[in-house]
């Protein structure tokens, strides 16, 4: 009996066994799923599906560049603003921050995360949008406009991809935060320690060793939170203004991939050819974050053979 | 050498500039909360709380429909989502040898746990909605679950790893010694030990499908009723028969506060932001069960 229940394929290894199998087959019929759907579109608009300007369902012609342009100009705007905050954030909160204020502070950016997106694209909505109409883009436009990206083109409406950017912004921010000071607090004090013995003051210390060591850590939190900006598609599509253009400046209204879906998927769903081009640009979306993925998996190797 | 006194000046402004962005960010996250707070407080009634959005005039009026559906479709989601991810990170972690397969296949379920939530919700949308229509009933509970359930697999499933790779070697090995075979041990010492693990991870899970608003809007649907328990006969469906509530359409707090968006004239503001409010709440106090249990688990 003995020798049956060591056996390599016992009841519970096949059971198991088959789980990982069906999970395997789930993400791959997802993913062949998606690809399958949109490519009778990709094949037939080939190259000029990703540069094509036009996107028209009664020309038969659909061109997805404005769309890849809003998104990357809101998830650039979106970094700016969340990057240099969330990370001077944890450093304050790994380096410098008395225990209690770290126990203070700490929760209540969790919290932040565990706010649904939806609830973000109202708040932006209600709250910000005449903040942002009536203060910000006239302030904006009053004192930078002489550079053409701080023009306010849209001055009827607060919406627009500073909007949506500040919103994401503050969506990613508990992310890029958490996963950063967690990479501060893995750099092994002697490190620290040797660096104070050779006389360098603390600011020294974090910009020489500190920051360098936990810098694949924190490029690894970035790149998160730049997915995370990416792929959001609730808050974005009440906020950035749902016009298919190059947006002129930060405080233009443009159009994002995943409000291009969301706004149309339901009234196409049953149509071949519109439906397959949706599925196009979900396609898009995906191969992106299968590169950013890419991206992590790299940084995290170097990462941990630096050490 | 650079002047010591620009190094300490160096010192000060990083230390300013950190608190102030440090500052700045707590601002924000009370700014937030505060203001869905005090937006919402005007309607946050026990009628809203209890009335299915059928039984008041108007739209938006009532959220009991939304609540009882989030709680459905999250702890159904959850509920299809582990044996698949427990089973499978067990398998990873104690039966898979490291090879280009197993390797791949992790990377598939990062690429998973990245996807953005729409491509989820267009899949859902098409394959379960629409093909599978005879099976799940269209927009629906099941088709919601279902999806949500593809969602959050690689949360549960990444949890587990690391809850399975928490557990002390002596103490597996220790079994080993004794003559228990490899599954007796999983089932007797790994498990056990990673539990508390294990459940954070569920727990986790229940608050990002409770959450989730792109998915459910395109797979789940809406309804104004509360949720019903009968099978009535279709003609069309699997079986000739329909089974409510899972194969019925299923009301959500995420899409009740859409619903502020899309019907902005009607909907009043105050109650989308209630609605809000009560999400918070939900989502709020799964994710404190979670720590508790983490803490209860480093305690024992």
């Amino acid at each position: 009996m003995r020798s049956l229940s060591n056996f390599k394929f016992d009841s519970p290894h096949l059971l198991l066994f088959l789980c990982a199998l069906s999970t395997a087959f789930i993400i791959a019929f997802f993913i062949g799923f998606i690809f399958y759907t949109a490519f009778p579109i990709l094949e037939k608009e080939g190259f000029g599906f990703i540069t094509g300007t036009t996107w028209s369902y009664s020309a038969h012609e659909y061109g997805i560049w404005l769309f890849i342009v809003g998104t990357l100009v809101m998830t650039a705007v979106t970094m700016v603003l969340a990057g240099p905050l969330s990370i001077f954030t944890a450093i304050f909160l790994a380096e410098f921050a008395p225990v209690w204020l770290t126990r203070v502070m700490r929760p209540m950016i969790e919290l932040l995360v565990g706010i649904p997106s939806v609830i973000y694209g109202i708040f932006g909505l209600f709250v910000l949008e005449n903040i942002f109409q009536h203060h910000i883009d006239p302030f904006l436009d009053a004192t930078l406009g002489f550079i053409p990206i701080f023009r306010d083109t849209t001055p009827n409406s607060g919406t627009g991809i500073l909007l949506a950017s500040t919103v994401l912004a503050v969506m990613v921010l508990p992310t890029i935060t958490v996963l950063s000071e967690e990479a501060i607090r893995a750099v092994p004090d002697e490190y620290k320690a040797a660096s104070f013995a050779l006389g360098a003051t603390k600011c020294e210390t974090i910009k020489k060793i500190v920051i360098p060591t936990a810098s694949s850590g924190i490029l690894t939190a970035v790149v998160l939170g730049m997915m995370r900006a990416m792929g959001e598609t609730m808050a974005v599509v009440m906020l950035i203004g749902n016009t298919a253009k190059v947006p002129s400046s930060i405080l233009d209204t443009g159009y994002a991939m995943t409000s291009k879906i969301l706004n149309d998927i339901g009234y196409y769903v049953a149509m071949d050819e519109p439906k397959s081009s949706l599925f196009g640009i979900a396609a898009v979306l995906f191969l992106l974050e299968i590169l950013f993925v890419g991206i992590i998996r790299i940084v995290r190797v170097r990462g941990g053979g630096g050490k | 050498m650079r002047d010591m006194r620009w190094r300490k000046a160096e010192e000060k402004l990083l230390i300013a500039v950190s608190a102030m962005m440090a500052g700045i960010t707590s601002l924000l996250l009370l700014a937030i909360i505060g203001k869905i707070a005090f937006e919402a407080f005007p309607s946050l009634t026990l009628y809203f709380l209890t009335t299915p959005e059928v039984d008041t005039p108007g739209l938006g009026q009532g959220i009991a429909n939304a609540i009882v559906g989030t709680v459905y479709l999250s702890l159904l989601s959850v509920l299809l989502a582990i044996p698949l991810a427990i089973g499978t990170a067990i398998y990873l972690k104690k039966y898979a040898k490291d090879t280009i397969i197993t390797r791949s296949f992790r990377f598939m379920i990062d690429v998973l746990s990245g996807t953005p939530s729409i491509v989820l919700g267009i899949f859902g949308l098409l394959f379960l909605v629409y093909y599978m229509k005879v099976v799940t009933g269209g927009f629906s509970l099941i088709a919601g679950a279902i999806a949500l359930a593809i969602l959050i697999l690689p949360v549960i499933e990444r949890a587990s790893e690391e809850a399975i790779d928490a557990v002390p070697g002596e103490v597996e090995e220790a079994s080993y010694a004794l003559g228990a075979t490899k599954w007796d041990t999983i089932r007797r010492i790994t498990i056990p030990y990673s539990l508390s693990g294990i459940i954070t991870g569920v727990i986790l899970g229940i608050g990002r499908a409770a959450e989730e608003s792109a998915v459910v809007i395109l797979t789940a649907g809406y309804t104004q009723f509360l949720p019903s328990y009968e099978i009535l006969p279709r003609e069309g469906m699997l079986f000739g028969m329909k089974i409510y509530p899972f194969q019925d359409l299923v009301a959500t707090l995420p899409i009740s506060v859409y619903h502020t968006f899309e019907h902005s004239h009607i909907v009043p503001i105050a109650n989308g932001f209630a609605a809000a409010f009560v999400l918070i709440i939900i989502v709020m106090l799964v994710n404190m069960l979670a720590k508790i249990v983490i803490w209860r688990g480093k305690i024992g």
